[in-house]
């Protein structure tokens, strides 16, 4: 409403204005026709093109409070650009009476104005028109910074073709700068022949002072924010999307941009042969794209130099020959700890990260292992490993020093303030959130914080599993067997052996299991006093071993296990076999 | 995590495939498949070093069988290198079936019996 009503009265001192300018020769307003004599350099100008320089106090005084109010509206300040670009068209628009309006942008490194926003010639922003600085109409003014009427386009040089297909007759335009600093073009264009006068320069240069600045802020906060919102991509990007289902541990991960800016934290988790899990934790000195993209590049390494079955220590040894001879000097911390679930141990090496702590049901307790220097500090770095156990219940807490570091704490009190926030956590998950909502501060983080956590998990006294009926099930089903048979007090020879004949009797299950639609099977396993049964049930039909492959199977099973029986149900068919273990 | 891997070198005329890992039902095919794509017919014959395989079953028994009648076919021989005591050992053990090619214990001893002069009167 009160738009509206500031629109008639600016439509009314337009038409003062407009009364005035009739009166005058075209394109050679007195006061207005040549640039200022103070200027340094004049503008090369092409036929018809009149640079225009405003002479003080153009407008009366009226006008001008209403004009300058129309620009100057604090309400346009709480809009966001393209908002705030629209409105100053439609302002521009309705106090000059022009049939176009067009704001376009200076792209430094192009050395380009690109048209961002407009009016009556909308086409310039859809086919994002692109005009090169000193080039034409635009491109002069932005070359030349001054303003420049054109009273007759057909006998200009105008490079956009837009402006000509429109049929614009004259046009109006003014460089916005910011402090000395070119941001972009604004112009006006009538599709009548018009001759733009002192007083339509002073409105748009009102309007050009008013949202010179705006956009100046607004690219500025973009190109931050699209920083950003491609760091936090990135960073996301180069961490695991998803966390593989390992046996006998429970794993949960966080990881927090910080409030400003990414960093190069990073987490990871993987299986290594014979059931044990590999986690990581690690820091990239710096922030950014280029934190981010290392951190991907450290991750990729250490997991591959960590499947080559290298132990933690040399496993970091290795990713810190690989810092060395990357072109640009880089430098991280990391810890990579490996646990075997069968032994309940943790093999830990560190290059300069934080010291872990592991939570037991009593406590928790810091974890002091003697940290190597970061990666990429020194040649040929040595990095020591060392063993911990990790006891059933037991969690290992991997952090990044976002978590723990407050400007004027000590480090070591940060530390320990996070083992007593995390010591009553029961699972990896709840002490990722004791963490996060114990350490980290409302307003969120100055430096990134990536978190991993793992519980030693015991396998159940009785194994009641559905597993889909694909052969990859079978590793897994082997992993959980072994841990089972260890701890009913199974020996080398019964973990061996039982092992072979499930991994076997579920083999059969699978192949059993025709249909294309997923199937599965169950694997049920319970005993004491050292005798143990084992059921594998599919919903297939039983069909005769086929061939030398599956009778082979089944006399495995035969020889690995006491007994066996085969069970047709109504339903499918269920291999019950018992072992008394040798503790062997 | 893929289970198992196989690394081929070639060793005064004979192929040597080295597994490594645990092989089922989910891979025993492929990586019989590598071996015997990766063969090419100069040679005298394969070694496949089982020393370091984690685990093996029915199907990669099955499977030996297979590459075993394949080379036989071409006129190559199949060498196994399996220690006493090892994982493949037992395995083979418990399936009681015949060996499914000539079986040493250690590589040496493959490529030595791969080079040996054909027995007399054969």
């Amino acid at each position: 409403m009160n738009r509206r009503a500031g629109g008639r009265g600016t439509a009314a001192a337009y038409q003062i204005n407009r009364r005035r300018l009739t009166a005058a020769p075209s394109g050679t307003l007195p006061g207005m026709a040549e640039p200022r004599a103070s200027r340094t350099h004049r503008p090369r100008l092409g036929s018809g093109q009149v640079a225009l320089e405003p002479a003080e106090a153009i407008l009366e005084p009226s006008e001008q409070v209403r004009s300058s109010y129309r620009f100057s509206d604090p309400a346009l300040s709480e809009l966001p650009l393209d908002r705030l670009l629209n409105e100053l068209l439609n302002r521009v628009q309705e106090t000059l009476e022009v049939d176009t309006v067009a704001i376009l942008l200076h792209d430094e490194e192009a050395q380009q104005l690109v048209a961002r926003a407009a009016r009556g010639i909308e086409e310039e922003v859809e086919r994002g028109v692109r005009i090169p600085i000193g080039g034409g109409f635009a491109g002069r003014i932005a070359a030349e910074r001054v303003a420049i009427f054109i009273a007759d386009v057909d006998h200009a040089d105008v490079l956009n073709p837009i402006l000509r297909e429109k049929g614009i007759h004259s046009l109006l335009g003014v460089p916005l700068i910011v402090e000395g600093h070119l941001v972009g073009v604004m112009h006006v264009g009538s599709l009548r022949p018009r001759t733009f006068g002192p007083n339509d320069l002073a409105v748009l240069q009102l309007a050009a002072a008013r949202v010179a600045p705006a956009i100046e802020r607004a690219t500025l906060a973009a190109r931050l924010e699209h920083e950003h919102t491609v760091s936090v991509a990135l960073q996301r990007s180069l961490l695991p999307k998803r966390l593989g289902n390992f046996v006998g541990v429970a794993v949960a991960t966080r990881y927090l941009p910080a409030r400003e800016e990414v960093g190069g934290d990073w987490y990871d988790v993987f299986e290594l042969p014979r059931g044990r899990v590999g986690l990581v934790i690690g820091d990239v000195v710096g922030h950014g794209v280029a934190a981010a993209s290392l951190m991907g590049r450290l991750r990729t390494a250490l997991h591959s130099y960590a499947i080559e079955s290298h132990g933690p220590g040399r496993t970091l040894e290795l990713v810190d020959r690989f810092v060395h001879s990357l072109d640009e000097p880089a430098m991280a911390t990391a810890a990579y700890a490996v646990f075997d679930p069968f032994t309940s141990t943790v093999q830990y090496a560190t290059a300069g990260h934080l010291p872990p702590v592991v939570i037991s049901t009593s406590g928790s307790r810091v974890i002091e292992a003697t940290p190597a220097p970061p990666l990429g500090a020194f040649p040929y770095g040595r990095c020591s490993e060392h063993e911990f156990s990790l006891e059933s219940e037991e969690i290992l807490f991997l952090y990044t020093d976002g978590l723990v570091e407050r400007r004027g704490v000590p480090l070591s009190d940060g530390i320990d303030v996070l083992a007593r926030a995390v010591e009553e956590a029961d699972s990896p998950e709840e002490a990722c959130l004791a963490a996060v909502t114990r350490l980290v501060p409302v307003e969120g983080l100055r430096d990134d914080v990536a978190i991993v956590a793992l519980q030693n998990i015991p396998v159940p006294a009785e194994l009641h599993l559905r597993l889909p009926a694909e052969p990859r099930t079978l590793a897994q089903v082997r992993r959980i067997l072994r841990r089972w048979v260890v701890e009913r007090g199974g020996g080398e020879a019964d973990v061996a052996e039982v092992t072979i004949a499930v991994s076997e009797a579920c083999a059969n299950a699978i192949e059993h299991a025709y249909s294309p639609a997923p199937a599965s099977f169950e694997l049920h396993a319970w005993g004491d006093n050292g005798d143990i049964t084992v059921a594998v049930r599919d919903e297939g039909q039983w069909r005769p071993p086929r061939g030398e492959n599956r009778g082979r199977g089944l006399t495995i099973i035969a020889s690995a296990m006491d007994d066996v029986q085969v069970g047709r149900l109504d339903s499918g068919t269920e291999v019950v076999m018992r072992r008394r273990l040798s503790h062997r | 995590m893929s289970i198992a891997d196989v690394q081929i070198t070639h060793a005064s005329g004979a192929l040597v495939a080295r597994l490594t890992g645990e092989v089922d039902m989910s891979n025993a095919e492929d990586l019989g498949a590598t071996v015997m794509s990766a063969t090419p017919n100069e040679v005298r014959g394969v070694v496949l070093d089982l020393s370091a395989v984690e685990y093996l079953d029915s199907a990669g028994i099955y499977v030996i069988h297979g590459m075993r009648a394949s080379l036989q076919a071409r006129g190559q021989n199949l060498v196994l290198v399996i220690p006493p005591r090892s994982p493949v050992h037992d395995a083979l053990r418990l399936s009681g079936a015949d060996r499914p090619g000539e079986v040493v214990e250690e590589l040496d001893a493959a490529l030595r019996a791969l080079n040996a002069p054909p027995a007399a009167g054969s």
